[in-house]
């Protein structure tokens, strides 16, 4: 059974986390954010809260994931109408509940979901939001976000002057953690006059034909970069991870250049990876691609330059070139 | 007959992006701009209805006056009309503040039928403005589609997401974001309208122009802020490894079984 609480009944001042629910899945990295937001709170002295919306509780496949959560409440809209995911309801509900809470923090998962709402609810509200961080600290009781900035390799701190502090949260950037006890779980109900009309409405889903990559569990990654010089060569990878039973990644610019489709994309805006081997043709490590793999456990470069960042950060690196490499590997692991 | 909206940005070129040392922003005099790949999506999505359905395409964007040469090649694709949104006051803004230009550039603009723009730029790739500017202008919102097309009165949109596709209705008007996947052909520019562009300039706007509040304008509007940057010091950890490529691919096959990836 799950406590009914009116929406004005609810604690106040928490610290709130989307916790995406498409079709009755629970998206994964809805339970990663929970992870830095549970050591924020719990020094700012606030509860964390995942705030999921959905058609019913029978609806929901992994309530058993949500149970052992790091979250100390669990509050769930249900409405016939929260069946499919329209942005504006969507939207609206969260900004209900921001209005009648007043939330220190409010974060998303920077899932294409994520990135629907969170900017709707900013803009209605207009609040500060920080895109795809993978940092978070309190300094002087005040969050601070960091992420990698474009064209160098230097991180920024950044702060959001506005409350709640709103920002989406880098897929895979940190690890879902459990919690021996079971977060409280509520069902809000929402005010008789509320509108659950939108302006949306969805017709018609059709699942994605294309496997979902599994880059982001994988425990090899090879992963290659401009240093490959051409979509051919790059193309190669993909012989070196079936014979290592691994999965191919790619640098953002790459990715660019179509040699690759996007969600191969290591760093910041694209997958972070964790495997036990990570090997990296021609990347010379940009901060936006290495801050997505840095914490793999053995890492091998492939790189002409000795002085290229990959190259240091490092547990074994070959000096010299990418293509050549790849492909005298390929034979000699093909006889 | 339909009005279409279409924001795009100037990106640095990659490779041509040059940081202040100081300050650590970037350095947007030296770069060589171009129009933000994503954007050619919305482009070409916002001339193919404009061929199927018969309607007048309005670019802007926001930026000091090097920006126009995109606006042109905007115009040179089939684009209508150009307009820069353009004020010291709107620098330094961040993604509520760019969005609030455009939000108020767009509503002097209306009636319309689509705003388009790209997923993401490639720069700040927040993929916020969209949804953000159609927050400020309660206007419903898309993003990441792949195909518009147009029933009765309605809209309706695919839309892609990490789970698959989805076909959505729209009964009013509306803001969407385009699939950098969206289109495999994306049109040249036509020779005639690159000669006609050359006679012709953007409209220019001010904060005055689109009646801006001034403090929610650029630096000033912008409720996230940049308190401190650091750069990550990398130590060498590992082993180097030079020679002939034979000789490491050897090795490279020795660390390989050691880490009992491969077996032999």
């Amino acid at each position: 059974m799950i406590e009914k609480i009116k929406l004005e009944d609810l604690k106040k001042e928490n610290i709130l986390a989307f916790g995406e629910i498409y079709q009755g899945k629970l998206h994964p990295s809805s339970l990663e954010i929970l992870t830095p937001l549970k050591e924020i709170a719990e020094k700012l002295d606030k509860s964390l809260i995942l705030v999921c919306l959905a058609d019913s509780l029978e609806s929901i496949h992994d309530l058993e994931s949500l149970k052992k959560s790091l979250a100390d409440e669990v509050w769930f809209i249900f409405h016939s109408k929260l069946r499919d995911f329209k942005d504006d309801l969507y939207a609206r509900v969260f900004i209900e509940i921001i209005k009648s809470t007043n939330p220190y923090g409010v974060f998303f998962p920077a899932t294409l979901i994520g990135v629907s709402i969170a900017p709707r609810i900013a803009g209605v509200l207009n609040l500060g939001l920080c895109a795809h961080v993978n940092a978070l600290e309190i300094e002087n009781n005040q969050i601070i976000m960091a992420r990698p900035t474009y064209g160098e390799n230097i991180i920024a701190k950044l702060t959001s002057k506005t409350i709640p502090v709103m920002a989406t949260i880098s897929i895979g950037a940190f690890s879902p953690k459990t919690s021996e006890k079971t977060p409280v779980f509520k069902e809000v109900i929402f005010p008789e006059n509320f509108s659950w009309e939108s302006a949306l409405k969805v017709r018609s889903f059709r699942s994605s034909k294309k496997k979902p990559s599994r880059l982001s569990t994988a425990k090899v990654v090879v992963a290659g970069g401009r240093g490959l010089k051409n979509k051919e060569n790059f193309q190669k990878l993909f012989e070196l991870a079936e014979i290592l039973k691994a999965e191919v990644g790619a640098t953002r610019p790459v990715c660019y250049e179509g040699w690759v489709e996007e969600e191969r994309m290591i760093g910041v805006s694209g997958v972070t990876v964790k495997p036990k081997v990570y090997i990296g043709f021609g990347i010379s490590g940009a901060l936006q691609h290495t801050a997505g793999m840095e914490n793999s456990e053995f890492i091998i470069a492939i790189n002409t330059d000795k002085e290229a960042p990959l190259v240091k950060m490092a547990h074994l690196s070959l000096i010299g070139d990418a293509k050549k490499i790849l492909d005298l590997l390929l034979k000699k692991l093909k006889r | 007959m339909e009005k279409i909206i279409v924001c795009i940005k100037g990106v640095p070129k990659p490779g041509t992006v040059k940081v202040d040392p100081e300050t650590h922003t970037l350095k947007r005099e030296s770069m060589e701009l171009i129009l933000n790949p994503n954007d050619r999506p919305a482009l070409e999505m916002a001339i193919r209805l404009k061929e199927k359905y018969g309607a007048e395409i309005t670019v802007i964007s926001m930026g000091p006056s090097n920006i126009i040469p995109l606006l042109k090649q905007a115009y040179a694709l089939g684009i209508d009309q150009m307009i820069l949104l353009s004020d010291r006051a709107f620098a330094g803004a961040d993604t509520l503040a760019t969005s609030y230009v455009l939000a108020r550039a767009i509503e002097k603009l209306s009636p319309f039928s689509i705003v388009l723009m790209g997923l993401k730029s490639i720069d700040g790739e927040t993929a916020q403005v969209p949804s953000e500017t159609a927050g400020l202008l309660g206007l419903p919102s898309l993003i990441n589609i792949k195909e518009l097309k147009k029933e009765d009165d309605k809209w309706i949109a695919i839309r892609e997401n990490e789970y698959g596709e989805e076909e959505i209705e729209v009964e009013s008007s509306l803001l969407a974001s385009v699939s950098p996947q969206a289109f495999d052909y994306l049109r040249p520019p036509s020779l005639k309208r690159l000669i006609e562009v050359k006679e012709k300039e953007p409209l220019i706007w001010t904060a005055s122009d689109i009646q801006a509040e001034p403090e929610k304008l650029g630096l000033k509007g912008s409720p996230t802020q940049v308190v401190d940057v650091f750069e990550k010091k990398l130590e060498m950890k590992g082993t180097i490894l030079e020679g002939e490529p034979q000789e490491l691919v050897e090795k490279f096959i020795e660390v390989l079984k050691e880490k009992e990836i491969i077996k032999i």
